[in-house]
């Protein structure tokens, strides 16, 4: 009987196909012919109906007890509620928008994703798909990964208006006008904060996106393979996105000084 | 020709979901603390061992990543403002009262909550939960309440953990890494912007959350019908429903707690 491979290979093994899943993703998807539109317009439309609620709920939580609660709290006690608007674009913007989509597409969607994988995959159709000579990453893997993708850019606009609005609620609540507020908003955001929050969502959703679809794929037989499979691709996801949060946060921070300046 | 009155449109599925959830919970808790829980003790202990052997250092990952990212962005925030000094009150915090509560949750949702719906789930569709049933045990108590209770077992002991892991990364950011204050500097103001009961609301918190997504994951494994597929499909639907609990239990805990009172040592 064949050895059971130890962790530190297994982590190996993976971390390898993963990159080479990856590679192989964008080559297919730049190369023609372009032949994933349907898949991808269904597949969208499928995630979006699927993840929208959960993400705005999760948005607004996020601006509405941690920067809106403890924010105002802190704020409050020196009689500068009109603060807030910097001190949001700051947490918002930066660190809750993007990091809420991502929590958000890789639980919802990316979960969903996987274990629509992974159920064709136990299912033999993949394998026959490759028996018939259809190329199972240009046509499966492909759109999805850009489905989850375009997800993870489109979300953080969502992301951020649910944000405002939950700072908004909490202006009020705090019996504060909302001029001071969303002047003190529009002061501190910058192009640079915004683009670094969409390059964050970018690498955010590739990452996660190849995460559950080669989970999906690698799914092995037995009856609890499936469910197995959706429970890594979520751990792993979780992981890499507060690794990816740290890593991206500090690089930022450390080449663009004009972040930390006053506004 | 049928004269029969029109029947009333049946109610939406998730709302049937909904109810069917509520009711397994609710029994689930109310075994969990009944004396029927006895005989199950071992296996209580068997699951608890289990979820601090399987789990523990993927629960705390999180928490030392969001740890380092609050203590960064505290940095650099309180740059803006020239009080660089303060990113230690930022830590105390934040960590204690928001970030490390989700991050646990998250993190439960993700490891411990779909691992149940992915173990329940396969011993459901491979008909043991029938044969536990037919064997004359309870099976809801026997799979279900024990991992509730094993939960509550060992969340006193791990969610500190995740606070210390939390606070370490924290620390490391500010102290270590951009060596923004000293590491007198920064305790001073970390211990002095955090107090017994705010831990105490922060646990509350934490445990609410991993309470929800327990019985969730609990509930969607133990009700899954059909094969492996649905098995998958089940574990993706816990996710979903869980990410909504977490986070109306976080907006309900904030403001109960701190949004009357921020409870914070400025002013008098």
């Amino acid at each position: 009987m064949r050895r059971e491979p130890g962790r530190a290979s297994r982590l190996a093994r993976e971390t390898g196909g993963m990159l080479a899943l990856g590679g192989r993703v964008l080559r297919a998807a730049v190369r023609p012919p372009y032949s994933y539109g349907a898949e991808f317009v269904t597949e969208f439309r499928f995630a979006l109906g699927r993840s929208w609620f959960a993400l705005i709920a999760a948005a607004f939580a996020f601006s509405f007890g941690p920067a809106g609660v403890q924010g105002a709290g802190f704020l409050g006690l020196f009689g500068a509620l009109d603060r807030l608007g910097g001190l949001y674009e700051l947490i918002i913007v930066r660190e809750f928008a993007p990091f809420v989509t991502a929590i958000v597409v890789a639980g919802v969607v990316g979960t969903a994703l996987c274990a629509d994988l992974g159920a064709r995959k136990v299912r033999e159709e993949i394998d026959a798909l490759g028996v018939l000579g259809v190329d199972v990453v240009k046509g499966l893997v492909v759109p999805r990964f850009l489905v989850i993708v375009a997800l993870s850019l489109l979300f953080n606009v969502l992301a951020l208006l649910a944000g405002v609005a939950g700072a908004t609620l909490v202006e009020i609540q705090n019996h504060q006008p909302l001029g001071p507020f969303f002047a003190n908003f529009r002061a501190a955001a910058n192009v640079t904060e915004l683009l670094g929050s969409y390059v964050k969502c970018l690498i955010f959703g590739a990452t996660i996106a190849i995460v559950c679809c080669y989970q999906g794929l690698s799914v092995s037989g037995g009856s609890e393979g499936v469910g197995r499979a959706v429970n890594r691709s979520v751990v792993i996801s979780f992981l890499a996105i507060g690794a990816i949060d740290y890593v991206y946060g500090q690089l930022l921070l450390a080449t663009h000084p004009g972040l930390s300046e006053v506004r | 020709m049928s004269t029969a009155p029109r029947r009333r449109a049946a109610a939406p599925a998730w709302l049937t979901t909904f109810g069917d959830a509520v009711e397994f919970g609710a029994r689930v808790t109310r075994d969990t603390l009944s004396r029927r829980m006895v005989p199950y003790l071992g296996e209580t202990l068997r699951q608890a061992g289990i979820l601090v052997n399987g789990s523990l250092a993927v629960l705390l990952g999180l928490s030392l990543a969001l740890g380092l990212v609050l203590g960064i962005e505290g940095v650099y925030g309180a740059r803006t403002v020239g009080a660089p000094a303060v990113a230690g009150a930022f830590a105390g915090l934040g960590n204690l009262r928001e970030l490390v509560p989700y991050a646990f949750a998250y993190m439960m949702a993700a490891k411990v909550s779909t691992g149940f719906v992915a173990e329940l789930g396969t011993m459901r569709i491979s008909d043991e939960i029938d044969a536990l049933d037919v064997m004359g045990m309870n099976s809801r108590m026997y799979l279900a309440s024990t991992r509730v209770l094993a939960t509550w077992i060992v969340f006193p002991f791990i969610y500190p953990l995740a606070l210390a892991v939390g606070f370490l990364g924290s620390y490391i950011a500010v102290v270590v890494q951009l060596k923004e204050t000293s590491a007198a500097g920064f305790l001073e103001l970390f211990w002095k912007f955090q107090n017994p009961t705010d831990l105490l609301f922060s646990a509350t918190k934490g445990a609410l959350m991993a309470t929800f997504v327990v019985i969730v994951g609990c509930y969607y494994g133990y009700k899954v019908r059909g094969g492996p597929v649905e098995v998958g499909r089940a574990a993706a639907q816990s996710m979903f429903v869980n990410l909504l609990g977490i986070h109306f239990v976080g907006i309900l805990t904030s403001e109960l707690f701190w949004g009357g009172s921020p409870r914070l040592p400025i002013g008098g």
